[in-house]
């Protein structure tokens, strides 16, 4: 199973697990209609359209109402903190949810306890609870953008609106440095994606890929374009791939899709998640291939 | 010290309320835990300790929202402050111009907005809660009509998303500039 956890745009929405299903611009779960924009209904339509590709069931979402009191955020931890050795999943994502440091650490010790520790995903605020709380090293995969790299490479962060001014402001040829600082601090999951101008995927402090091209400087504005590639990055992992495949054929298929979808800074995000069956099938197999020997890394299968 | 694991009561949240007296710090528990809003009186570090000798530890990305209900209740207090790092939020601003639209940046949070209409048209970055409820709310808004996020956020994206907004109002009455 693929369960992708986070919260949704609606103050109403009890927590609701279910298997997913995208229509246009609408995600489903459990007969709850959920608007594709960005945050987790963006991580969770990529997903699906991703699994849909490679002939795997759809992800399970787990989602729960939240304006940003918490209220709905803390039901979603003290779920995973009581079911996640029963429900069992091999990939887990972890996205937008309030960071809460003591609830987080809590989580992944629960994950501890199934018979098979989950792969790990987090990004968005529970990527910042992870690292605040000390417990980024028990993840396997984080996906910041160059703002929250600046926020793992800062050792005294608990937040990325308190990273260190000389740290926000470096621009991406800067990257290998923050990279290195993450890992030195202990504040980054084994694998990093960074999402930017230039993607880099980085494994045990070694950047190991980078991709500029398609060039489609729009994308950074359009929102949900970093949850696209968490949401891939799981369902590939879960399909079968090594996670540093999943995550450079990932980076290369959004900037694809990109392009494909003509990306503006009006775009919206549920038009770039359409173009991606597309993108995959002109391109997945020669990525997957260039990407190297998948059975070489750790999978999830 | 302060972020060690294991504490009484397991909680771990990374902010301290500092307040002028103790009858405040003890007003300032009273509202917040009215409110729901979880919290524990603590001694500041010398290092932060301005006013009294007792304080409140609260989640950091909460800020916001204690601020919002501090004052809503009438509870004075001095300042919201980190317990380790930097105290001060980040206060740079960056700018892109995508020729009719224009993104600007603070911290984790952009906003984009059409240069003629003002018309906000994407808000990327972030990951608290309140993030995708203020895009819902925002989008295809003009600036000027839209909420604004510190009004309506409970979290430091929230105040982010704010810089960037203010940031985009200013640019937008001055013509896109």
């Amino acid at each position: 199973m693929l369960l992708i956890c986070g919260t949704a745009p609606r103050k109403d929405l009890p927590l609701t697990q279910g298997e997913a299903s995208l229509h246009g611009d609408t995600l489903r779960i459990n007969g709850a209609a959920i608007p594709c924009t960005q945050g987790t209904a963006a991580l969770i339509s990529a997903a699906i359209k991703t699994a849909e590709y490679l002939g795997q069931p759809p992800p399970q979402a787990l989602l729960v109402g939240d304006d940003g009191t918490g209220k709905g955020s803390r039901l979603l931890y003290e779920h995973l903190i009581g079911n996640l050795p029963r429900l069992a999943p091999r990939v887990v994502v972890l996205h937008y949810m309030l960071p809460v440091m003591g609830l987080m650490r809590k989580v992944s010790e629960s994950a501890s306890k199934a018979a098979r520790r989950p792969f790990m995903i987090a990004d968005a605020a529970a990527m910042y609870a992870a690292k605040a709380a000390g417990i980024a090293r028990d993840f396997d995969l984080f996906t910041p953008d160059l703002s929250e790299l600046a926020f793992l490479a800062d050792p005294q962060a608990t937040h990325p609106a308190y990273v260190s001014r000389h740290l926000f402001e470096s621009d991406s040829t800067r990257i290998p440095e923050l990279v290195a600082a993450a890992y030195a601090n202990r504040s980054a999951a084994r694998t990093l994606v960074v999402k930017g101008a230039t993607d880099h995927v980085a494994q045990n402090g070694r950047i190991l890929d980078t991709v500029s091209e398609p060039n489609v400087p729009a994308l950074e504005a359009i929102g949900g374009t970093g949850d696209t590639i968490s949401g891939m990055v799981g369902a590939f992992v879960h399909g079968g791939f090594g996670e540093v495949t999943a995550a450079r054929v990932a980076i290369r298929a959004n900037r694809m899709a990109g392009l494909y979808a003509g990306a503006t800074p009006a775009t919206r995000i549920w038009q770039v998640i359409e173009v991606l069956p597309r993108v995959f099938a002109d391109h997945l197999d020669d990525w997957a291939r260039q990407a190297g020997d998948a059975s070489m890394e750790r999978s999830a299968s | 010290m302060f972020f060690k694991s294991g504490k009484k009561n397991g909680f771990e949240g990374g902010g301290l309320v500092l307040f002028d007296s103790v009858e405040e710090a003890m007003s300032g528990e009273r509202a917040l835990k009215a409110d729901g809003v979880e919290n524990r009186l603590v001694a500041p570090p010398p290092e932060l300790r301005r006013g009294c000798d007792l304080a409140l530890e609260i989640n950091l990305v909460e800020k916001p929202a204690v601020e919002r209900m501090l004052r809503s209740r009438q509870v004075p207090f001095i300042d919201i402050l980190p317990m380790k790092g930097d105290a001060e939020l980040l206060q740079v601003v960056q700018v892109t111009d995508f020729g009719e639209a224009v993104m600007v940046k603070a911290g984790n949070m952009k906003l984009t907005f059409d240069k003629s209409s003002g018309v906000v048209l994407n808000i990327s970055g972030g990951g608290c809660p309140d993030i995708p409820y203020l895009h819902a709310e925002m989008l295809a808004k003009p600036l000027d009509r839209a909420p604004r996020p510190k009004e309506m956020g409970h979290t430091l994206c929230s105040l982010m998303l704010d810089r960037a907004y203010v940031q985009s109002l200013e640019i937008w009455k001055n013509g896109g500039r």
